[in-house]
């Protein structure tokens, strides 16, 4: 960590010199100790001086759009401020569910080689046991976490973890000396503490790896994990060590919660609905540079009404779920504001990388019923007992369990297809979002890198000058998949992959491949046919219009790149899916005047359009 | 002063007492009663049907006019019926209660003469023993115009109401009796009153914690004057009566999603009477506390009980009173909304 120390040395003097002296001899001992030991263990470290600290920022179940720099009307202004310091980043990827994307964002492998092939909670009986399957961060890999500490870095974590419960898996093990974490996937944002999971009816947090016994009364996750981030640097900056510091926020992840003062913030702000709302993020996306003009957008999903077709009545039941959930954003980008007021208070802001982004897309599923929707179930007593409070006005507060549900989310994933728990765009496309020292192109749009959260590991040991190891703690570990960014974030590349490299992604079944500008995706039955689809991303991001008899040779390409992934990455489909029973869930589609109401916004294009598109691209 | 004067003053006093019980808004034993004053849909209606039994007893150490006379024991009992409805509009863009009150049952009042000196009885008492009177029919019908001041919007729209979460706010209501009651100008118990009268009141209401089904409290209070025509026929003479002013709270807390409780207290001073143009007595001082229990057996149907006892005041006055009453509310909105599902 690099201190505010010029002033101390300007004015050390002779009556202390001698003490400073010694100070000094002996702290050159210590590095010259520890350096040793780090050779020792395998990894080279860069001089400490010149290594910038990280701070890396994690929202959970953040739609695309959300953000004020992504077009989002969500007022973010500290985001928005760091993206015009740094750089945005268009075509990100990260999985579509949370522990999935974590266990690639620690290990920078794979999720199927990294322990989370599935999540935990969802594994197929044929998945059960197997390699990469395990339903934590396994030891096949070491967490960056890992490999930084022992590089001379202080590692810290504030948050959601959700990638072992045990012992030897939780945060303290893997990596972070200090930390303050819910283990599971998430829960109550309050004191209550309540977990969605019957099995676990309390959110586990450890702090420092020890079991939290009690969250304090005044407990809101944003907060605390704030506070918790600027007490371990506060704490750990008199040696000088530079840091790592994961805030992997809770927010806005359901129950959709937030402090009573910040309830009404938005009220009203979203009662035209979410076609409205939606049309409007693309057009600012458009002006912004996120989404180019004239491409072809997700259209609104089948089962869905358009908004301004309900009661008002309903709109306002709809729109009070989107007005928590963009008060739970805003209150995260306050609350990062404050770190990042700390570290420029402290000195440590400019020699920081800040790096930001969401663990998936946003979320379309209503939680509480998918984990207690069995009633006379376990979960539904539980829900029942603790969080099922619904009420209009109560919803957001203590006791309730909301979630915004898929209209919503389709707005958050603006303006891609589907959302969390899906390999469409709109379930694995995060805003990116990275500044600090060596950080080119202050304020611009990057939408030619193709980026992983798995590259995020190896990026980070090359800033921090440290070696992936072969070996750690005694055994052998997998070498990292992910690219670094480092060329790119310096200006010396425009991507960190060549027009060979490709990005695979299975979860639940569902699959994709993506090379270039084109992917293929393998849906079930209703989001997909069930058959491989072509889309073309530069033209369609949407993913609207399946080419495959267009152009087959090139959905051939890459369902022989999927192959590859496959056996590469031990891909094991399960043989049963959450989203098996999707298609008997939604309702009937809706289908509307095309003349009534009139469509505001968007002009979708034709097929036949978006031929010409590609031919000129 | 004639004899009869005498007990006519007090025998109005205490008729007018138990009447004012009774017009006192919408129906309710603590006069206009827990969340009265709160706003529904513009368009809700709510039909309401109550009994009140109602009780009082002057002990022999009444004196009501400390100059002159110590008057006799009285026990008064009322059975009392109340047909009310009410219906939330819009009024010059101000939520508003417009309600009406028929009101019938009977009322026995006993005098016990044995400390009354002989002169102060009534013609044909017989000192040292006990007389009746007792009256029944209708009583005033009545009608309430509640406005709100401040702190609520108008609520024309079901999502108005959706959007509806109260702070504190104030109302101003007025309320006036018409004289349409069983009267017999023979008697010093009636039904009726014989003459108009009036109350404005300025109900104020602060909502703490979630304004949700299941949460709610609120703090109410509701300062009001009563406004008294003459009776010019009590008993061949002319009744004045001071106003009276009133003070009724409310402490209510949902206990569950369709059941609140309610901590109620009234206080009454004033209605100094006067009969022919010379005062009797003394100004009217009861407090009375009680508390109500409200179960929404359905959204449309309601079940409320209360009980309430005089603890402070004129200490020589005990009332009690327990009502039951049932109502029915309806949105025509909501319910053709209902026939959809099914219902």
């Amino acid at each position: 960590m690099r201190r505010k120390n010029i002033d101390t040395c300007s004015v050390i003097t002779r009556h202390n010199f001698a003490k400073a002296a010694s100070k000094v001899l002996i702290s050159l001992c210590l590095c010259v100790v520890s350096s040793a030991l780090l050779l020792f263990t395998g990894t080279a470290v860069a001089q400490q001086s010149e290594r910038p600290n990280f701070l890396v920022i994690v929202a959970d179940d953040l739609g695309y759009s959300d953000l004020g720099s992504y077009g989002g009307e969500i007022n973010t202004p500290v985001l928005d401020d760091l993206a015009q310091q740094g750089m945005r980043y268009t075509d990100f990827y990260v999985a579509p569910t949370c522990s999935v994307t974590r266990s690639m964002l620690m290990s920078g492998m794979d999720n199927h080689l990294a322990g989370l092939g599935n999540m935990g909670e969802m594994l197929a009986p044929n998945q059960v046991g197997q390699p990469g399957y395990e339903g934590v961060l396994n030891k096949r890999v070491a967490s960056v976490a890992a490999l930084l500490r022992d590089g001379g870095y202080h590692t810290y974590m504030a948050g959601k973890w959700h990638l072992g419960l045990q012992p030897d898996q939780i945060p303290h093990a893997r990596g972070f000396e200090r930390d303050f974490s819910l283990l599971v996937g998430g829960g109550d944002h309050f004191d209550d503490g309540w977990n969605i999971e019957w099995q676990i009816p309390k959110g586990p947090y450890t702090e420092d790896g020890q079991p939290v016994e009690k969250l304090p009364k005044d407990f809101y996750s944003t907060k605390n994990y704030t506070d918790k981030t600027i007490q371990f640097i506060e704490e750990g900056r008199d040696d000088g060590k530079p840091f790592l510091a994961y805030m992997a926020f809770t927010a806005p992840h359901g129950p959709l919660q937030v402090p009573d003062d910040w309830l009404r913030r938005y009220k009203n702000q979203y009662d035209e609905g979410w076609d409205v709302i939606r049309e409007r993020r693309i057009a600012r996306m458009q002006e912004l540079g996120i989404v180019e003009e004239g491409v072809s957008t997700a259209e609104r999903m089948w089962f869905l009404p358009r908004g301004s077709q309900l009661a008002p009545g309903v709109r306002i039941a709809s729109g009070r779920k989107m007005e928590i959930y963009a008060s739970m954003v805003e209150y995260m980008d306050d609350q990062i504001g404050r770190v990042f007021d700390y570290l420029k208070d402290i000195g440590e802001y400019d020699n920081t990388v800040v790096i930001f982004f969401s663990d998936n897309g946003a979320e379309g599923a209503d939680l509480v019923k998918m984990f207690s929707g069995q009633v006379g179930s376990m979960g539904w007593m539980h829900a029942g007992a603790n969080f099922a409070e619904s009420g209009h006005n109560s919803i957001g507060r203590k006791g309730t369990f909301a979630e915004y549900g898929a209209a919503w989310a389709q707005v958050g994933a603006a303006p891609f297809r589907l959302y969390k728990g899906y390999v469409t765009e709109g379930g694995t496309r995060s805003p990116l979002i990275v500044s600090g020292p060596g950080v080119q192109g202050a304020g611009a749009v990057n939408t030619t890198a193709i980026m992983h959260v798995m590259d995020l590991a190896p990026t980070l040991l090359e800033l921090a000058g440290v070696e992936h190891p072969a070996t750690f703690q005694g055994r052998d570990i997998l070498p990292m998949q992910g690219k670094s960014w480092v060329s790119t974030l310096h200006g010396e590349a425009q991507s960190p992959r060549s027009s060979d490299d490709y990005l695979g992604f299975e979860l639940f079944g569902n699959r994709a491949i993506r090379q270039g500008d084109w992917k293929i995706g393998w849906h079930l039955d209703p989001f997909g046919t069930g058959e491989w689809q072509l889309f073309n991303l530069d033209a369609d991001p949407g993913e609207q219009f399946d080419l495959s008899e267009k152009f087959p040779e090139k959905r051939a390409e890459l369902m022989a790149l999927w192959d590859e992934y496959e056996e590469m990455n031990g891909v094991i489909i399960g043989n049963r899916s959450l989203l098996e029973g999707a298609k008997k869930q939604l309702p009937t589609p809706v289908f509307e005047s095309s003349s009534y109401p009139p469509v505001r916004g968007m002009e979708k294009i034709s097929h036949k359009k978006l031929i010409e598109l590609i031919n000129q691209k | 002063m004639k004899k009869v004067n005498c007990s006519a003053r007090f025998l109005a006093l205490v008729a007018s007492t138990l009447a004012i019980a009774l017009i006192s808004g919408p129906a309710n034993a603590q006069d206009d009663g827990a969340r009265t004053y709160w706003k529904g849909r513009a368009g809700t209606n709510a039909m309401s049907v109550q009994y009140l039994n109602m009780n009082l007893q002057a002990s022999d150490t009444v004196q009501f006019d400390p100059s002159h006379y110590i008057y006799p024991a009285a026990d008064a009992q009322a059975d009392i019926f109340i047909l009310s409805w009410a219906r939330h509009m819009t009024l010059f863009n101000k939520p508003s209660i417009l309600s009406a009150n028929l009101v019938g049952g009977s009322v026995d009042v006993k005098f016990d003469t044995a400390i009354t000196p002989p002169e102060f009885l009534p013609p044909g008492v017989v000192p040292g023993t006990s007389f009746s009177q007792s009256a029944s029919g209708y009583a005033d019908p009545s009608v309430q115009l509640d406005m709100n001041l401040f702190g609520t919007p108008k609520l024309p729209a079901i999502f108005s109401y959706m959007n509806y979460e109260p702070t504190w706010t104030l109302d101003a209501a007025f309320m006036l009796g018409v004289p349409l009651g069983q009267y017999d100008d023979d008697q010093v118990v009636n039904m009726g009153l014989n003459r108009f009268y009036g109350r404005v009141a300025f109900p104020f209401k602060y909502h703490f914690r979630v304004f949700s089904p299941g949460y709610r409290s609120s703090l109410e209070v509701v300062p009001s004057v009563w406004l008294f025509a003459d009776n010019d026929d009590f008993l061949g003479q002319t009744l004045k009566n001071d106003p009276m002013w009133q003070i009724e709270a409310h402490w209510t807390h949902d206990i569950t999603r369709h059941f609140f409780a309610s901590l109620d207290l009234l206080y009454r001073n004033g209605f100094q009477s006067a009969i022919d143009g010379t005062d009797f007595g003394s100004d009217i001082e009861i407090g009375e506390i009680g508390f109500t229990l409200n179960f929404e057996v359905t959204p449309n149907v309601t079940i409320r009980t209360s009980f309430s006892s005089n603890v402070f005041g004129d200490s020589d006055i005990d009332t009690s009173m327990i009502r039951l009453q049932f109502i029915y509310a309806w949105d025509r909105a909501i319910e053709n909304l209902k026939k959809l599902g099914g219902e």
